[in-house]
């Protein structure tokens, strides 16, 4: 009987824990008072940081009627949620970020989600890159969602770590030590060889942007699954880091990986714009000791979202209004400043506030230039619907090389072993 | 009887008047159904938070039910059974179960038996060292674990640093999480640590009903503490090591929060990049709210179910001869 007791107190905690991690998700749409004294509640539900902390304040001051809820959750718990809540049809936030990852399996239940055409979304198609419009676009023409930014892709690197190590400092200089990705490995290897530390976190985060440079991903546009192509590419270039002996062989965004950030553990990271503001945040007291070069193979794309609304929410027209907002020039560029995630319009690439902003955690970088320039020239990858789990998959495979359990020359057959396991879940 | 007959038959209590038809509706209301509505609370709960989900599981296993994919629906049959013996990540699962189970019990009632025994003794500060051994306990898992994920990391971790003192992993530092058994035993730590305390609790209280002149007889006789543990603590207390294996059977087997924890991407739920230590409980959770096929996860509880009885009662049965039969 002790035993109930303390399965009933282990589950209390549990139920606690739960209410406490994913309370503000409960009280969102299942709250009728949302409503209530022409007060209306609008739950956003993101990843990380967006920036919208001053956006909200800005937002409920000229809207005094509107209150805004922030939910900022981990990345795959937020579209595992969402989709969960669309198939119960209930739950949802007012409004959620989606991924470009998982953007493809969202649009595809586009009647799960407001059609943003039919509220006045149509006057933006003009403003934004084409393939962002198109991507969060379903089958049968509605638009499920406003894009917000887009990843591009840079080379950040510790500017005082190269200087010891030997190496050029200068983000030009360093640019040229690598027009392709096996440059790149020689110069981790010079680099390790110098100082006896590793050149780079992981050999996943090598594999996700040679995948990402590839004309096709994992999924063809057919959603085939296919690993002959991108994927070898990109895997090769791990297994060649991993034997190269230059990877920390860290797991990125865990807790050992933002030891690594403050232990000097890396010195060169391969980012996205969105990545400036989760190094800024790890490692604050490294300011200046970062910067920005141009990545290996030229341009790429990692990452990037969209805001939804799911139609099951109540206040699906003051949502509306509000992601309309949140895309304006104004709006986009102070994201950009704060977080520093770069627009999806292009007409902002042209933006003075954008185009001469120097970051100054990054060395004073030109972050604007740089990612516009990756993003602008882009050729987008179709995601397809088990992109997610199929990433993970192979990333796994990618871990066990460097975990040492698995040789690299026989890691190849077992990546596409695990690939197509996941490819075949759920078509029985 | 003679004594009977004195009793004056005045001082009985008169029997209760013949009740009219209302009232004895509402006696026999009272008597006989108050008790079972009194009662009823538990049964109620007991209802809809443990016998409905059994059987809803139950249904949900012959279904297909997916929510990624609400289109696929309807009667499954035994399909989600039978894939389950062909599902080599299951069966890797199980392995890990019982190969962590085995590691944290064992060791886990062996050592709350000695630390009871030593308890049992006249120690100094006596409730100090009870409710010593009790704190981690009262630890929440998800903190312990957390702690324990930090303390069993490959760069800077204390166990390493631990090790390196004694000269191993100069080198190359051991990756805990890497191989089956290091994930195993790092594992294993953290649920013997925090069960140890709790079982050896349960032993002294029974130890102590056990009467000191036994052992006095023993001494005498000439055996050892060692011996006098095995041979009068043990068999005396025996009902009690039966509950604890068959507690310890049940939580080893449903293990959940120390693997998914340990993992250096516990969003994943894969217990290690090659499912190292993945367990049956974190399948489950990852089939059903990761591949989001609820119709094979509610499949696999069953089996995990059926498991855990055959388990459990053969654990039984082996520890009911301790002692029983001498």
């Amino acid at each position: 009987m002790r035993r109930t007791v303390r399965a009933a107190v282990a589950g209390a905690a549990a139920s606690l824990l739960i209410a406490g991690c994913s309370g503000q998700s409960l009280e969102g749409n299942d709250d009728k008072s949302s409503a209530t004294g022409g007060q209306t509640t609008l739950k956003v539900a993101f990843w990380g940081d967006m920036g919208l902390d001053a956006l909200k304040a800005k937002y409920e001051k000229e809207h005094p009627n509107v209150k805004i809820v922030l939910n900022t959750g981990e990345f795959n718990a937020q579209h595992e949620d969402l989709q969960k809540k669309l198939v119960a049809g209930s739950g949802a936030p007012d409004i959620s970020a989606v991924d470009e990852g998982f953007i493809v399996q969202f649009r595809n239940q586009g009647d799960k989600f407001v059609n943003l055409l039919d509220k006045g979304g149509a006057d933006f198609q003009s403003k934004y890159l084409d393939w962002k419009w198109k991507a969060s676009m379903s089958a049968d023409g509605k638009q499920i969602g406003l894009g917000t930014d887009v990843g591009g892709l840079a080379m950040c690197y510790r500017s005082d770590l190269f200087e010891k190590a030997g190496l050029p400092k200068d983000r030009d200089a360093v640019s040229k030590l690598w027009p392709s990705w096996d440059k790149f490995i020689e110069v981790g290897k010079q680099y390790t060889k110098a100082t006896g530390k590793k050149f780079v976190d992981s050999g996943t985060n090598m594999f996700n942007p040679v995948l990402a440079q590839q004309p096709v991903g994992f999924y063809n546009d057919q959603e085939q699954l296919v690993m002959d192509g991108g994927p070898k590419v990109a895997f090769d270039v791990s297994m060649k880091t991993i034997d190269a002996g230059i990877s920390a062989n860290l797991v990125s965004f865990q807790a050992n990986w933002n030891t690594g950030f403050k232990k000097d553990q890396f010195a060169a990271l391969a980012c996205p714009a969105w990545m400036l503001g989760h190094i800024q945040e790890t490692a604050p007291d490294q300011k200046g000791k970062w910067d920005i070069a141009a990545i290996p193979g030229g341009g790429g794309n990692w990452g990037g979202s969209w805001w939804t609304i799911p139609s099951q929410g109540k206040n699906i027209d003051a949502a509306a209004d509000f992601v309309k907002w949140m895309v304006q020039p104004e709006q986009q560029i102070e994201v950009f400043k704060t977080v520093g995630n770069l627009p999806s319009q292009p007409a902002l690439y042209k933006d003075p506030a954008v185009l001469d902003y120097k970051k100054e955690f990054m060395s004073n970088a030109p972050t604007g230039q740089i990612f516009a320039a990756t993003a602008e020239n882009l050729k987008p990858q179709y995601l397809g619907k088990k992109n997610g789990p199929t990433r993970v998959a192979v990333e796994n495979v990618i871990r066990r090389v460097q975990q040492g359990g698995l040789k690299s020359d026989a890691a190849w057959a077992e990546a596409v072993k695990q690939a197509e396991k996941v490819a075949k879940t759920g078509k029985s | 009887m003679s004594l009977t007959e004195l009793r004056p038959a005045a001082r009985q209590p008169a029997p209760p008047p013949p009740p009219g038809q209302a009232k004895h509706w509402l006696y026999r209301f009272d008597t006989k159904t108050i008790p079972y509505i009194f009662i009823s609370p538990f049964f109620i709960l007991f209802a809809i938070f443990g016998v409905f989900p059994l059987i809803f599981n139950g249904i949900v296993a012959l279904r297909n039910w997916r929510l990624d994919d609400p289109t696929l629906t309807g009667w499954a049959g035994f399909a989600n059974f039978s894939r389950l013996l062909s599902d080599e990540d299951f069966w890797n699962a199980l392995g890990n179960t019982f190969g962590i189970f085995i590691l944290s019990t064992v060791p886990q009632l062996l050592i709350a038996l000695i630390i009871a025994n030593l308890l049992n003794r006249k120690l100094r500060g006596n409730t100090y060292w009870r409710i010593g051994i009790l704190l981690p306990y009262l630890t929440p898992v998800v903190a312990s674990t957390l702690v324990f994920a930090i303390f069993f990391a490959r760069d800077n971790g204390l166990a390493n640093w631990f090790l390196s003192l004694v000269g191993f992993g100069q080198e190359a530092p051991l990756d805990w999480r890497a191989q089956k058994w290091s994930a195993w035993i790092a594992i294993a730590a953290m649920v013997n640590w925090k069960w140890i305390g709790y079982n050896a609790l349960l032993y002294l209280s029974a130890m102590q009903a056990i009467p000191r002149d036994v052992y006095e007889a023993a001494a005498v006789d000439g055996a050892s503490p060692w011996r006098q543990l095995w041979k009068i603590t043990v068999p005396m207390i025996q009902p009690v090591v039966v509950f604890t294996v068959i507690l310890s059977t049940i939580g080893g087997l449903q293990l959940f929060n120390e693997p998914m924890m340990f993992d250096e991407n516990p969003q994943s739920a894969d217990g290690g990049s090659a499912h190292q230590f993945q367990t049956i409980a974190q399948l489950i959770y990852k089939v059903g709210w990761k591949d989001l096929d609820l119709g094979y996860a509610a499949a696999m509880s069953w089996a995990l179910f059926l498991i855990i009885l055959i388990v459990a009662g053969i654990n039984t049965l082996l520890t009911k001869r301790i002692g029983g039969d001498r």
